[in-house]
């Protein structure tokens, strides 16, 4: 399958000599027609940055991004400006405009295209229902909640019937109930209308809820790229294990010995400790643990000790990784 | 009813009380100062926005980092430019456009003569203060429609001045209220209007009485001047939403 966006060894570098940014470092990514694809980091990693670069809101300092296999940078000002009407985008910060209310909103991409006003009332009508918000088509921007405003800036970006949806923590400054729904509505817009979803975030929550497969930006570099599930089971960078179990303490005690066991979603709802215990007769105490119920599926991941001896180590690890959707490694 | 008044101003021992109160009741003499005061800056505030306006945007628009950076050499020429006709005392530019006046307007005196100053003086003002209230804008929102495919003149016609018009409409108050300051000083040297009675009748001649009314006059301009641009801003402005 050939990517709908390509980016290409892209690097970016804000500032010159001693205030010198290297935002974007030597960046790859394939995004495949149709995906959720996630991009996760800490602050700073570079993902707005680079999210910024697919639609060259930012110029890259060095390499390419093509969109169909076509590369953006070499486009005329006037074609670029075609071309983004097919990658949308939204904010963490909504960007919607105050003084239009929210129908007038929602016909401003199509106001840009061209299209005659009362076909444009009439799809930005639609649209309001696709979002969710019939009833607030006269409202203005400061009338609404956090998450309305994100579902009309939703609608508005699937105005000018998009390929592509760019989404910068779109749900960052959300409550949790409202990420949810926020995410389900970006799902459901995905499966009906086919649009590509690529998600910025530094919330893992966001990544396992909808996206297919993600990559890890690290200090502006990808640290890491796969399916989510591959990456939540066995994350191979430094970064990927610091983002799936944030809140798992590192073996300071080097002497102890420690098993890590990776739930990736398959794993039944089996006591899986309690079971060990029992089967094995080992005593084992948990050191940490950041697990989450996704649709009734475990994922994350557990930190436990071992006994010293090393027939006994196997014997767990063994005991353990029978399990379906169980990894365990001792670390 | 005149004798009356003039009866009561002699009693209070105001000089010249008869020719004051003639003086003010005459049916032309105030209403057409009145007219003079607004007539030449009103005018000014149009022209002045006409070149202030533009000006506003390019210094917005044009800077290092804005949506259509300009030639640093030209944005450092235009800021000049504008800073040094501030700094110019206004009654000494108005000698010094005199010239101006004169091959446009074919006379350097007289009220209409004053709408050349006064330009001269607010445009940079007035593109100080579209620069200011244009700067307002969340540059996400510009950001967002540079991501719809929005061209530099969409962003400015359909997003920058949209978004920001009750702050150029506050800005738009001020200038006019200022401009009419500036009118009145001019007609000290030249130019009619209430301002100018106050400085010739009352410090001049000393008629006090006509020139107390002169500025309450011009109080009253002021204030509803300012109260129409104060119902103006609130009423466009959709993020107030209790009205
Ligand atoms: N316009 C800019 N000028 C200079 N440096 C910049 C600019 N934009 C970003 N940077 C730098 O680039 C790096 C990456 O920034 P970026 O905003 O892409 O991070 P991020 O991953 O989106 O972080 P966050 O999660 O906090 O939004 C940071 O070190 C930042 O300081
Ligand atoms: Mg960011």
């Amino acid at each position: 399958m050939e990517p709908i966006i390509e980016i290409k060894s892209l690097s970016k570098t804000f500032g010159e000599g001693q205030n010198q940014v290297e935002a974007l470092r030597d960046v790859s990514l394939g995004i495949n027609p149709g995906e959720i694809f996630g991009i996760i980091g800490l602050s700073g990693a570079g993902k707005s940055t680079l999210v910024r670069c697919i639609n060259l809101l930012e110029k890259p300092t060095q390499g390419a991004v093509l969109f169909h296999g076509r590369d953006l940078m070499g486009l005329k000002e006037k074609h670029l400006r075609l071309e983004r009407r097919k990658i949308s985008m939204i904010f963490q910060s909504f960007n919607l405009l105050e003084q239009r209310n929210c129908l007038d909103n929602i016909c401003f991409p199509m106001e840009l295209a061209g299209i005659p006003r009362k076909q444009a009332r009439e799809k930005a009508m639609e649209l309001l229902h696709t979002v969710g918000l019939p009833d607030k088509a006269k409202a203005y921007p400061v009338q609404l909640s956090g998450g309305q405003k994100q579902r009309i800036a939703i609608a508005r970006a699937l105005a000018s019937d998009p390929e592509v949806l760019l989404c910068d923590e779109a749900t960052s400054a959300l409550d949790p109930k409202t990420t949810d729904s926020i995410l389900k509505l970006l799902k459901t817009i995905n499966r009906e209308r086919g649009i590509t979803i690529i998600i910025i975030t530094h919330q893992m929550s966001v990544i396992e809820q909808i996206c297919n497969r993600v990559a890890i930006l690290d200090a502006g570099a990808v640290a890491e790229i796969g399916a989510v599930e591959d990456v939540f089971r066995n994350p191979q960078s430094r970064a990927g294990r610091r983002l799936v179990s944030p809140a798992m303490p590192l073996p300071v005690d080097e002497s102890i010995p420690m098993a890590r066991i990776a739930f990736n979603g398959n794993a039944s709802s089996d006591p899986i400790i309690a079971s060990l215990t029992l089967d094995l007769g080992v005593k084992v105490s948990i050191m940490g643990a950041d697990t989450r119920n996704v649709d009734g599926k475990a994922f994350g991941t557990m930190l436990i000790s071992l006994p010293e001896a090393e027939e006994k180590k196997t014997e767990i690890l063994r005991y353990l990784n029978a399990f379906d959707g169980v990894t365990a490694e001792e670390v | 009813m005149t004798e009356t008044i003039t009866a009561l101003l002699e009693s209070w021992g105001v000089n010249k009380a008869a020719e004051q109160v003639s003086f003010l009741f005459d049916p032309v003499n105030i209403p057409f100062a009145i007219w003079e005061t607004l007539y030449a800056p009103l005018c000014a505030t149009l022209f002045a926005y006409l070149i202030g306006l533009p000006l506003g945007i390019l210094l917005v628009t044009g800077e290092e980092g804005g949506i259509r950076p300009l030639p640093k050499s030209l944005m450092g020429l235009i800021n000049t430019i504008i800073n040094l006709l501030r700094s110019v005392p206004f009654l000494i530019l108005m000698v010094l456009v005199f010239p101006l006046s004169r091959l446009i307007l074919g006379t350097s005196i007289g009220t209409t003569a004053t709408i050349i100053p006064l330009t001269v003086a607010a445009a940079p003002y007035v593109a100080r203060l579209v620069e200011g209230s244009l700067r307002e804008i969340d540059r996400g929102v510009v950001e967002a429609a540079q991501s719809m495919g929005c061209s530099t003149l969409q962003i400015v016609t359909k997003v920058m001045l949209p978004e920001c018009k009750p702050s150029l409409i506050s800005g738009a108050t001020n200038a006019t209220i200022t401009i009419l300051g500036y009118g009145a000083m001019a007609g000290s040297i030249g130019g009619g209007g209430l301002g100018s009675i106050a400085l010739m009748r009352g410090h001049g001649r000393g008629q006090t009485v006509v020139m107390y009314v002169a500025v309450i006059l011009l109080v009253i301009l002021v204030q509803i001047i300012q109260s129409i641009g104060t119902r103006l801003c609130v009423k466009t402005d959709k993020r107030i939403t209790h009205k």
